[in-house]
Protein backbone atom coordinates (compact mmCIF):
# COMPACT_ATOMS: atom_id res chain seq x y z
CA UNK A 1 0.00 0.00 0.00
CA UNK A 2 2.62 2.16 0.68
CA UNK A 3 5.00 1.16 -1.79
CA UNK A 4 7.08 4.15 -3.54
CA UNK A 5 5.60 4.78 -6.99
CA UNK A 6 7.86 3.64 -9.56
CA UNK A 7 10.02 6.13 -11.68
CA UNK A 8 10.82 5.09 -15.11
CA UNK A 9 13.00 7.90 -16.13
CA UNK A 10 14.85 6.82 -19.03
CA UNK A 11 16.29 10.23 -20.03
CA UNK A 12 18.27 11.14 -16.65
CA UNK A 13 20.06 8.04 -15.45
CA UNK A 14 23.32 9.21 -16.39
CA UNK A 15 25.16 11.14 -13.00
CA UNK A 16 27.18 13.44 -14.68
CA UNK A 17 28.68 15.20 -11.61
CA UNK A 18 32.49 14.97 -12.95
CA UNK A 19 35.49 13.51 -10.52
CA UNK A 20 36.89 15.99 -7.86
CA UNK A 21 39.14 18.20 -9.16
CA UNK A 22 42.14 16.47 -7.09
CA UNK A 23 41.72 13.95 -9.85
CA UNK A 24 43.75 15.06 -12.60
CA UNK A 25 42.06 15.09 -16.15
CA UNK A 26 42.51 13.25 -18.60
CA UNK A 27 41.04 12.75 -22.11
CA UNK A 28 38.83 9.38 -22.96
CA UNK A 29 40.41 7.63 -25.87
CA UNK A 30 36.88 8.45 -27.73
CA UNK A 31 37.72 5.42 -30.35
CA UNK A 32 34.69 2.93 -31.39
CA UNK A 33 35.91 -0.82 -31.67
CA UNK A 34 36.85 -1.12 -35.31
CA UNK A 35 40.08 1.37 -34.49
CA UNK A 36 40.65 0.71 -31.68
CA UNK A 37 41.34 -3.50 -32.71
CA UNK A 38 43.26 -1.81 -35.73
CA UNK A 39 45.23 -0.24 -33.63
CA UNK A 40 45.48 -3.22 -30.81
CA UNK A 41 49.21 -4.57 -31.69
CA UNK A 42 50.41 -0.86 -31.62
CA UNK A 43 49.30 -0.34 -28.61
CA UNK A 44 50.43 -2.92 -27.26
CA UNK A 45 53.85 -2.86 -28.57
CA UNK A 46 53.70 0.71 -26.77
CA UNK A 47 51.96 0.47 -23.82
CA UNK A 48 53.09 -3.08 -22.94
CA UNK A 49 54.56 -1.65 -19.94
CA UNK A 50 52.45 0.77 -19.20
CA UNK A 51 49.44 -2.50 -19.40
CA UNK A 52 51.14 -4.78 -17.44
CA UNK A 53 52.03 -1.92 -14.36
CA UNK A 54 47.66 -1.73 -14.38
CA UNK A 55 46.48 -4.88 -14.38
CA UNK A 56 49.17 -5.97 -11.93
CA UNK A 57 48.24 -3.10 -9.67
CA UNK A 58 44.27 -3.97 -10.38
CA UNK A 59 45.56 -7.53 -8.71
CA UNK A 60 47.39 -6.93 -6.46
CA UNK A 61 44.97 -4.05 -5.03
CA UNK A 62 42.65 -6.91 -3.09
CA UNK A 63 39.58 -5.83 -4.29
CA UNK A 64 40.05 -1.69 -4.03
CA UNK A 65 41.61 -1.58 -7.83
CA UNK A 66 39.18 0.83 -8.89
CA UNK A 67 40.02 2.93 -6.38
CA UNK A 68 43.38 2.51 -5.79
CA UNK A 69 44.69 2.57 -9.61
CA UNK A 70 43.49 5.61 -10.88
CA UNK A 71 47.04 6.86 -11.88
CA UNK A 72 47.66 3.61 -13.55
CA UNK A 73 44.78 3.78 -15.51
CA UNK A 74 45.31 7.84 -16.78
CA UNK A 75 48.86 6.42 -17.76
CA UNK A 76 47.40 3.84 -19.65
CA UNK A 77 44.59 5.73 -21.27
CA UNK A 78 46.93 8.47 -22.19
CA UNK A 79 49.37 5.92 -23.68
CA UNK A 80 46.80 4.31 -25.55
CA UNK A 81 45.80 7.69 -27.14
CA UNK A 82 49.43 8.75 -27.71
CA UNK A 83 49.33 5.95 -30.27
CA UNK A 84 46.27 6.43 -31.77
CA UNK A 85 47.25 10.27 -32.38
CA UNK A 86 50.24 9.25 -33.94
CA UNK A 87 48.88 6.74 -36.06
CA UNK A 88 46.37 9.88 -37.36
CA UNK A 89 49.11 12.36 -38.12
CA UNK A 90 51.32 9.69 -39.87
CA UNK A 91 49.30 7.16 -41.41
CA UNK A 92 45.47 8.33 -41.37
CA UNK A 93 44.69 7.00 -44.48
CA UNK A 94 46.09 3.78 -44.64
CA UNK A 95 44.64 3.06 -41.09
CA UNK A 96 41.20 4.62 -42.17
CA UNK A 97 40.75 2.36 -44.86
CA UNK A 98 41.73 -0.52 -42.65
CA UNK A 99 39.40 0.06 -39.98
CA UNK A 100 36.63 1.20 -42.36
CA UNK A 101 37.16 -2.73 -43.70
CA UNK A 102 37.15 -3.67 -40.47
CA UNK A 103 34.01 -2.20 -39.87
CA UNK A 104 32.68 -3.70 -43.24
CA UNK A 105 33.67 -7.26 -42.56
CA UNK A 106 32.29 -7.94 -39.11
CA UNK A 107 35.75 -6.86 -37.64
CA UNK A 108 37.52 -10.26 -38.82
CA UNK A 109 41.17 -8.85 -39.00
CA UNK A 110 41.86 -11.98 -42.22
CA UNK A 111 39.40 -9.87 -44.93
CA UNK A 112 41.71 -6.96 -44.63
CA UNK A 113 44.91 -7.97 -45.20
CA UNK A 114 45.02 -6.13 -48.19
CA UNK A 115 44.45 -2.95 -45.90
CA UNK A 116 47.04 -4.21 -42.83
CA UNK A 117 50.02 -4.61 -44.89
CA UNK A 118 50.37 -1.03 -45.92
CA UNK A 119 49.20 0.00 -42.24
CA UNK A 120 51.71 -1.77 -40.65
CA UNK A 121 54.89 -1.13 -42.77
CA UNK A 122 53.94 2.80 -42.43
CA UNK A 123 53.33 2.04 -38.87
CA UNK A 124 56.57 0.88 -38.67
CA UNK A 125 58.14 3.19 -40.37
CA UNK A 126 56.99 6.16 -38.82
CA UNK A 127 56.47 4.96 -35.25
CA UNK A 128 58.87 1.97 -35.10
CA UNK A 129 56.16 0.14 -33.97
CA UNK A 130 56.47 -3.29 -35.17
CA UNK A 131 52.96 -5.87 -34.68
CA UNK A 132 53.92 -9.10 -33.45
CA UNK A 133 51.72 -11.71 -32.25
CA UNK A 134 53.15 -13.62 -28.70
CA UNK A 135 53.54 -17.17 -28.99
CA UNK A 136 53.08 -17.85 -32.32
CA UNK A 137 54.94 -20.74 -33.76
CA UNK A 138 58.61 -19.35 -34.61
CA UNK A 139 58.72 -20.90 -37.78
CA UNK A 140 56.29 -20.04 -39.78
CA UNK A 141 55.17 -16.50 -41.30
CA UNK A 142 53.19 -14.87 -38.92
CA UNK A 143 49.30 -15.30 -39.86
CA UNK A 144 48.97 -11.48 -40.47
CA UNK A 145 52.02 -11.87 -42.99
CA UNK A 146 51.16 -14.51 -45.20
CA UNK A 147 49.70 -14.27 -48.73
CA UNK A 148 47.10 -16.04 -48.76
CA UNK A 149 44.71 -16.35 -46.28
CA UNK A 150 42.19 -19.57 -46.15
CA UNK A 151 39.33 -18.14 -44.45
CA UNK A 152 39.18 -14.38 -46.53
CA UNK A 153 35.80 -14.15 -48.44
CA UNK A 154 37.32 -13.18 -51.74
CA UNK A 155 40.64 -13.03 -52.94
CA UNK A 156 40.90 -9.66 -54.23
CA UNK A 157 40.40 -8.55 -50.78
CA UNK A 158 44.25 -10.29 -50.03
CA UNK B 1 8.07 -98.15 -68.35
CA UNK B 2 11.74 -97.38 -68.28
CA UNK B 3 13.07 -94.34 -66.07
CA UNK B 4 13.96 -91.14 -67.81
CA UNK B 5 17.71 -91.43 -68.22
CA UNK B 6 20.86 -88.08 -69.03
CA UNK B 7 20.48 -87.81 -73.01
CA UNK B 8 23.30 -89.51 -74.06
CA UNK B 9 26.41 -87.04 -73.76
CA UNK B 10 25.55 -85.84 -70.58
CA UNK B 11 23.24 -82.40 -70.09
CA UNK B 12 24.56 -79.25 -71.55
CA UNK B 13 26.85 -76.88 -68.73
CA UNK B 14 24.05 -74.83 -67.01
CA UNK B 15 24.64 -71.09 -68.04
CA UNK B 16 25.06 -69.31 -64.23
CA UNK B 17 27.04 -66.34 -65.51
CA UNK B 18 25.72 -63.75 -67.87
CA UNK B 19 28.42 -63.46 -70.52
CA UNK B 20 28.26 -59.29 -69.90
CA UNK B 21 31.47 -56.96 -70.40
CA UNK B 22 33.08 -55.92 -66.94
CA UNK B 23 32.48 -52.37 -66.73
CA UNK B 24 35.68 -49.81 -65.19
CA UNK B 25 38.71 -49.86 -63.65
CA UNK B 26 40.10 -53.19 -61.19
CA UNK B 27 38.25 -52.43 -57.46
CA UNK B 28 41.88 -51.57 -56.26
CA UNK B 29 42.47 -48.40 -58.04
CA UNK B 30 39.20 -47.17 -56.98
CA UNK B 31 40.37 -47.73 -53.23
CA UNK B 32 43.74 -45.99 -54.26
CA UNK B 33 41.27 -42.78 -55.74
CA UNK B 34 39.46 -42.41 -52.85
CA UNK B 35 42.21 -42.66 -50.45
CA UNK B 36 44.32 -40.39 -52.36
CA UNK B 37 41.20 -38.02 -52.48
CA UNK B 38 41.31 -38.10 -48.40
CA UNK B 39 44.08 -38.12 -47.89
CA UNK B 40 44.46 -34.57 -49.98
CA UNK B 41 41.33 -33.07 -47.91
CA UNK B 42 42.60 -34.18 -44.76
CA UNK B 43 45.99 -32.06 -45.68
CA UNK B 44 43.73 -29.22 -46.47
CA UNK B 45 42.22 -29.37 -43.20
CA UNK B 46 44.56 -29.45 -41.16
CA UNK B 47 46.40 -26.30 -42.56
CA UNK B 48 42.60 -24.53 -42.26
CA UNK B 49 43.12 -25.44 -38.73
CA UNK B 50 46.38 -24.32 -37.94
CA UNK B 51 45.48 -21.19 -39.75
CA UNK B 52 42.28 -20.81 -37.59
CA UNK B 53 44.17 -21.94 -34.46
CA UNK B 54 46.71 -18.63 -35.93
CA UNK B 55 43.96 -16.49 -36.35
CA UNK B 56 42.37 -17.13 -32.96
CA UNK B 57 45.63 -15.98 -30.96
CA UNK B 58 45.93 -13.18 -33.40
CA UNK B 59 42.40 -11.90 -31.99
CA UNK B 60 42.62 -12.94 -28.61
CA UNK B 61 46.27 -11.22 -28.23
CA UNK B 62 44.29 -7.91 -30.17
CA UNK B 63 41.92 -7.88 -26.98
CA UNK B 64 44.76 -8.43 -24.42
CA UNK B 65 46.16 -5.21 -25.36
CA UNK B 66 42.53 -3.54 -25.17
CA UNK B 67 41.55 -4.63 -22.44
CA UNK B 68 43.63 -2.40 -19.78
CA UNK B 69 42.41 0.61 -21.83
CA UNK B 70 38.75 -0.24 -21.70
CA UNK B 71 38.99 -0.93 -18.08
CA UNK B 72 40.65 2.05 -17.21
CA UNK B 73 37.92 3.95 -18.84
CA UNK B 74 35.10 1.72 -17.08
CA UNK B 75 36.71 1.83 -13.70
CA UNK B 76 37.22 6.20 -13.96
CA UNK B 77 33.46 5.94 -14.53
CA UNK B 78 32.44 3.96 -11.87
CA UNK B 79 34.77 6.18 -9.09
CA UNK B 80 33.57 9.13 -10.56
CA UNK B 81 29.45 7.54 -9.50
CA UNK B 82 30.57 6.36 -6.20
CA UNK B 83 32.47 9.74 -5.31
CA UNK B 84 29.33 11.85 -6.48
CA UNK B 85 27.05 9.12 -4.86
CA UNK B 86 29.35 9.76 -1.14
CA UNK B 87 28.88 13.44 -1.69
CA UNK B 88 25.21 13.48 -2.08
CA UNK B 89 24.72 11.29 0.66
CA UNK B 90 26.99 13.22 2.92
CA UNK B 91 24.90 16.38 1.75
CA UNK B 92 21.22 14.49 2.29
CA UNK B 93 22.23 12.55 5.49
CA UNK B 94 25.00 14.89 6.68
CA UNK B 95 27.21 11.87 7.43
CA UNK B 96 28.32 8.74 5.20
CA UNK B 97 27.24 5.26 6.66
CA UNK B 98 29.67 2.23 5.99
CA UNK B 99 27.20 -0.26 4.12
CA UNK B 100 30.02 -3.32 4.20
CA UNK B 101 32.14 -4.46 6.50
CA UNK B 102 35.51 -4.24 4.37
CA UNK B 103 36.84 -1.67 2.44
CA UNK B 104 36.75 -3.63 -1.37
CA UNK B 105 34.87 -1.51 -4.06
CA UNK B 106 31.19 -3.15 -4.41
CA UNK B 107 30.14 -1.91 -7.97
CA UNK B 108 26.61 -0.92 -7.06
CA UNK B 109 23.32 -2.71 -8.14
CA UNK B 110 21.08 0.08 -8.40
CA UNK B 111 21.64 3.35 -9.31
CA UNK B 112 19.93 6.46 -8.23
CA UNK B 113 17.29 7.61 -10.64
CA UNK B 114 16.44 11.74 -10.20
CA UNK B 115 12.54 11.66 -9.81
CA UNK B 116 12.15 14.88 -11.67
CA UNK B 117 14.61 15.81 -15.14
CA UNK B 118 16.81 18.69 -13.71
CA UNK B 119 19.11 19.19 -16.91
Amino acid sequence: MSARQPRFNQQVLVDTTPLPDSIPKVQEVGASSAPLLSASFFIGARCQAYNDDYMKCKTEANGRGELDCLREGRKVTRCATSVLEDMNKHCLTEFRKHWECLDNNNQQLWQCRKFERPLNKCVFDNLKLEKKIPGAPENEVPVHERKRQIFAQSITTQ
Amino acid sequence: MPQDMPPTGGYEPVQYRRNLPVRGFRPAYYLVAVAGICTYGFYKVGKGIREQNELAREKMWSRIHLIPVLQAEEDRDLVRRHWAEKAREKELMGAESKIYNNDRFVRPTYAVTPGETTK
